[in-house]
C-alpha cells in the first residue's frame, strides 16, 4: 500500500501558496531594510545616498548613546521579566485556595492587561508627580524623603519599570494561574503523604511541572519587554538626560528626529539579532532538546 | 490494641453524602480490604486517613494519636494512589527515592533501597526513565514501589493492581501478601476485585453508596453474609437469588416446585410471607437435597469444573457449577441442594437468620 505522501494532500494548495507569500513578503523585506542599512538614507540629503558598507554598523559601535541604550535596554528586560514572573508566580502560589471573591479578584487582574498603555502611561504620570502625586504623598505618610520620580536621572528608568510591572504582572498571573488549575493535584498529596513540607510540596513538586508554563510567560515578557516603547514615550520621553532611553526608543528618535534612515534600520537590525540570539539562547536552556528534562 | 481506628466518619460533598458514619477497627498488623463498587466512597476514605481530605465528623487514630487533626505529613502513613500521581518531573528512581529523601536519609542507603524496591517490583530497566515514557501498568508498579521503599506505620493502597496483566496482577497479589507476612505491617487495602480481597484479606469492609454493609473475614462474608448486596457482591459467580413463599407455619418455603424446609432458621416466619432465596452456584450439584430442574442455555467449560446457565420453569435465570458432566443447549438438568446452603432474606434485602 502506498503511504499518503504529502504531495497527495489536497490541502496543499491552501497552505503552499501562503507560505510562499510569507516566505517571499518576510524575506524580501529583510533584504530591503538590510540593503538600506548598507546606505547613509537620510530624509535631510534626500536622493543623495550611496553605498557604504557596514559604516553604520562600526558607527553603532563606537555610538557611545547607543551602547548606553542597549544596557539599558538589557537592564530593562531582565528586570521587568525576573521581577514580574517571581511576582506574579508569589501571588498565583497565594491566592490558590478557595475564598470568597476569587472570581472577582480574578476579574480585577484583567484590568491593567486590558488598559491601553496611553493610559497607563498618563496614570502613573501623575502618580509620580512630584508635587501633586499619590506616591510622594504616600511617602510623606511615612516621613520619608520626596522622590523626583520621573525627574530624576537615576530613578525615571525604574519609575517606568514600575508602571511596567504593574501594567504586566497580572498578565503573567493569569496564565501561571491557568497552568496551576490544569496541573493534577494527586502529586501534591503524593508528596504530602511522603512527608514533605509545603515549601517541599512547592519546590520540588509544583514548581517543576509548572517550569514549562513559567518559561513561556517568560519568554513572552522578555520579548514585549525589549520592544517596550509605549510607556517610555507617554512616561519620559527617553529622558532626563537620555536616562530612560532604551534601543528601541533610540531607533524611533534616530528616525523621527534626525531622519537618519539608514542608521536607524542598522539599530533596528542590531536590536533583531540581538533579540533573537538572546531568547533562542533563553529558549534553549529552558527547553532542553534531550529529554526535556 | 487496634492499629486504626475509624470512628464514625462522616464526609459531604455539598448535598452528596459519600461517607455515612463509617466505622472499622485495623488491627495491628492486619490486612484489611475496603471492598465495593466503583464511587461507594473508597477513595474517600483513603484519602481521609492519609490525611487528604478533611472530614465533617468523626475521628480517626492511627496507634494512639488521635491524627483527625493532623496535617498528612505527620501521621506517617505510605499511600499507593489510584490515578498513580507519580512526580511527572521526577525519574522513576527519583520518584522512589523522594520519600526518603524528605526523611533525610543519606544518598548511598537510599540508593540501596531504591535498588532493592526495583528489583522486587521489576522495574529495574526503568529507574532513568520519566513517568510519561512509562505505560500504565509500569506507572502503577513506580507508585507502588514509592509506598514500598518506605517503613512507616500505615499502608493504603488503592486500587494498586487495577492495570495490570493477569499474570503480572497474580503475581504482584502474591507479592504484596508475602511482603505483608514478612514485614507485619497494617495493610489497608482498597479493591472492587474480589478475588483480591478474598485472597489477602485478614478482614474485609464492604462499602456501598458510603455506607458499610458489613465488616468480617472472607470466609464468614461469603458463608454468612448480612444481606443480598454482600451475598451477591462476594462469590463469582454471584449467588443465585430466588423467590419464595413462607408455608407450613414457617416450617417451609416454596420456590416455584421445589419445597425447602428452613426449620433450622431461628426466626419464625409468618406464612404467606415473600422474601429471598439465595443460594450459590457452587452449592447446587449436590447427590441429595432439594431438587430444581434446569434448562440449559449455556455451559461455560473451565476446565476442572463448569458453569451452567439456564432457566427454571418460574423464567428466573439460574447459574449452577457442574462438576461432572457438561449439559448442553436444550436439555434440562436437575440441580440438587442442602437447605441449609440456602441464605433467606426478607424484602428489604436483609438476612434472615
Ligand atoms: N471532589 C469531589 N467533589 C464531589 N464529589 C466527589 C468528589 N470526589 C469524589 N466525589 C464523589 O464521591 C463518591 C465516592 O468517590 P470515590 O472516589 O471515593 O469512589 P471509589 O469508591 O474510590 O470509586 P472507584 O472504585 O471508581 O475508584 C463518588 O460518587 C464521587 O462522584
Ligand atoms: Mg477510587
Amino acid at each position: 500500500m502506498r503511504p499518503v505522501a504529502a504531495a497527495s494532500d489536497p490541502t496543499r494548495h491552501f497552505f503552499q501558496p501562503i507560505i510562499v507569500c510569507l516566505t517571499v513578503a518576510s524575506v524580501a523585506l529583510t533584504l530591503f531594510v538590510i540593503w538600506i542599512s548598507l546606505h547613509d538614507l537620510s530624509l535631510m540629503r534626500a536622493g543623495r545616498e550611496k553605498f557604504v558598507g557596514l559604516d553604520n554598523y562600526i558607527r553603532f559601535l563606537g555610538d557611545p548613546r547607543a551602547m548606553a541604550a542597549l544596557w539599558r535596554t538589557v537592564l530593562f528586560t531582565v528586570l521587568a521579566t525576573v521581577i514580574e514572573i517571581a511576582l506574579g508566580l508569589a501571588v498565583v502560589l497565594f491566592l490558590d485556595r478557595d475564598f470568597a471573591m476569587k472570581r472577582l479578584v480574578r476579574t480585577l487582574l484583567l484590568v491593567p492587561i486590558i488598559m491601553t498603555p496611553v493610559v497607563v502611561g498618563l496614570t502613573w504620570r501623575f502618580l509620580f508627580d512630584p508635587a501633586t502625586g499619590m506616591a510622594n504623598y504616600l511617602l510623606s505618610l511615612v516621613g520619608i524623603a520626596q522622590v523626583d520620580w520621573l525627574g530624576s536621572p537615576r530613578i525615571a528608568l525604574f519609575s517606568v519599570l514600575v508602571a511596567d510591572i504593574w501594567q504586566w504582572t497580572p498578565f503573567v498571573i493569569l496564565l501561571v494561574m491557568a497552568a496551576l488549575e490544569s496541573a493534577p493535584t494527586d502529586p501534591l498529596n503524593a508528596a504530602r503523604v511522603d512527608g514533605a513540607r509545603e515549601w517541599q510540596v512547592t519546590w520540588y513538586v509544583l514548581l517543576p511541572m509548572l517550569r514549562r508554563a513559567l518559561a513561556i510567560v517568560a519568554l513572552i515578557r522578555a520579548i514585549d519587554s525589549i520592544k517596550a516603547f509605549d510607556l517610555f514615550y507617554i512616561m519620559t520621553r527617553g529622558g532626563p538626560a537620555l536616562s530612560t532611553e532604551t534601543l528601541n526608543y533610540y531607533g524611533y528618535i534616530v528616525a523621527f528626529t534626525n531622519f537618519d534612515i539608514s542608521y536607524a534600520l542598522a539599530i533596528a537590525i542590531i536590536l533583531t539579532v540581538f533579540t533573537n540570539v538572546a531568547l533562542l539562547t533563553m529558549y534553549s536552556v529552558l527547553f532542553p532538546k534531550t529529554g526535556d528534562r | 490494641m487496634a492499629q486504626l481506628s475509624i470512628r464514625s466518619v462522616s464526609k459531604s460533598y455539598g448535598a452528596v453524602q459519600v461517607l455515612d458514619d463509617v466505622s472499622v477497627e485495623v488491627e495491628e498488623g492486619s490486612f484489611v480490604v475496603l471492598l465495593g463498587p466503583s464511587g461507594c466512597g473508597k477513595s474517600t476514605l483513603l484519602h481521609a486517613v492519609a490525611g487528604l481530605n478533611p472530614i465533617d465528623s468523626g475521628s480517626i487514630v492511627i496507634g494512639d494519636r488521635n491524627v483527625t487533626n493532623l496535617p498528612a505529613r505527620e501521621r506517617d502513613v505510605a499511600m499507593v494512589f489510584q490515578s498513580y500521581a507519580l512526580y511527572p518531573t521526577m525519574t522513576v528512581a527519583q520518584n522512589i527515592a523522594f520519600p526518603l529523601k524528605m526523611r533525610g536519609l543519606d544518598r548511598r542507603t537510599s540508593d540501596e533501597k531504591v535498588a532493592g524496591v526495583a528489583r522486587l517490583l521489576q522495574i529495574e530497566p526503568l529507574l532513568s526513565r520519566l513517568p510519561r515514557e512509562l505505560s500504565g501498568g509500569q506507572r502503577q508498579r513506580v507508585a507502588i514501589g514509592r509506598a514500598l521503599v518506605r517503613d512507616p506505620r500505615l499502608f493504603l493502597f488503592d486500587e494498586p493492581l487495577s492495570n495490570l496483566d493477569a499474570a503480572l496482577r497474580t503475581e504482584l497479589r502474591a507479592e504484596i501478601k508475602r511482603l505483608h507476612q514478612s514485614i507485619r505491617r497494617t495493610m489497608v487495602y482498597v479493591t472492587h476485585d474480589q478475588t483480591e480481597a478474598l485472597t489477602l484479606a485478614d478482614k474485609i469492609v464492604v462499602l456501598k453508596a458510603g455506607k458499610i454493609e458489613q465488616t468480617g473475614t472472607p470466609l464468614s462474608l461469603y458463608d454468612d453474609p448480612d444481606n443480598v448486596f454482600v451475598a451477591g457482591f462476594i462469590g463469582t459467580p454471584r449467588m443465585n437469588f430466588l423467590k419464595a413463599t413462607v408455608v407450613d407455619d414457617g416450617k417451609a418455603l416454596t420456590a416455584g416446585e421445589a419445597r425447602v424446609d428452613i426449620t433450622h432458621l431461628k426466626a419464625r416466619l409468618d406464612n404467606g410471607r415473600t422474601v429471598t432465596l439465595g443460594i450459590r452456584p457452587e452449592h447446587l450439584d449436590e447427590k441429595e437435597g432439594v431438587t430444581l430442574s434446569l434448562a440449559v442455555d449455556v455451559t461455560e467449560r473451565l476446565g476442572s469444573t463448569s458453569y451452567v446457565h439456564g432457566a427454571l420453569p418460574s423464567g428466573e435465570t439460574v447459574v449452577a457449577e457442574r462438576r461432572e458432566d457438561q449439559p448442553r443447549f436444550g436439555e434440562t438438568i436437575t440441580l440438587r441442594f442442602q437447605p441449609t446452603r440456602a441464605r433467606i432474606f426478607d424484602a428489604e434485602g436483609n438476612r434472615i437468620r
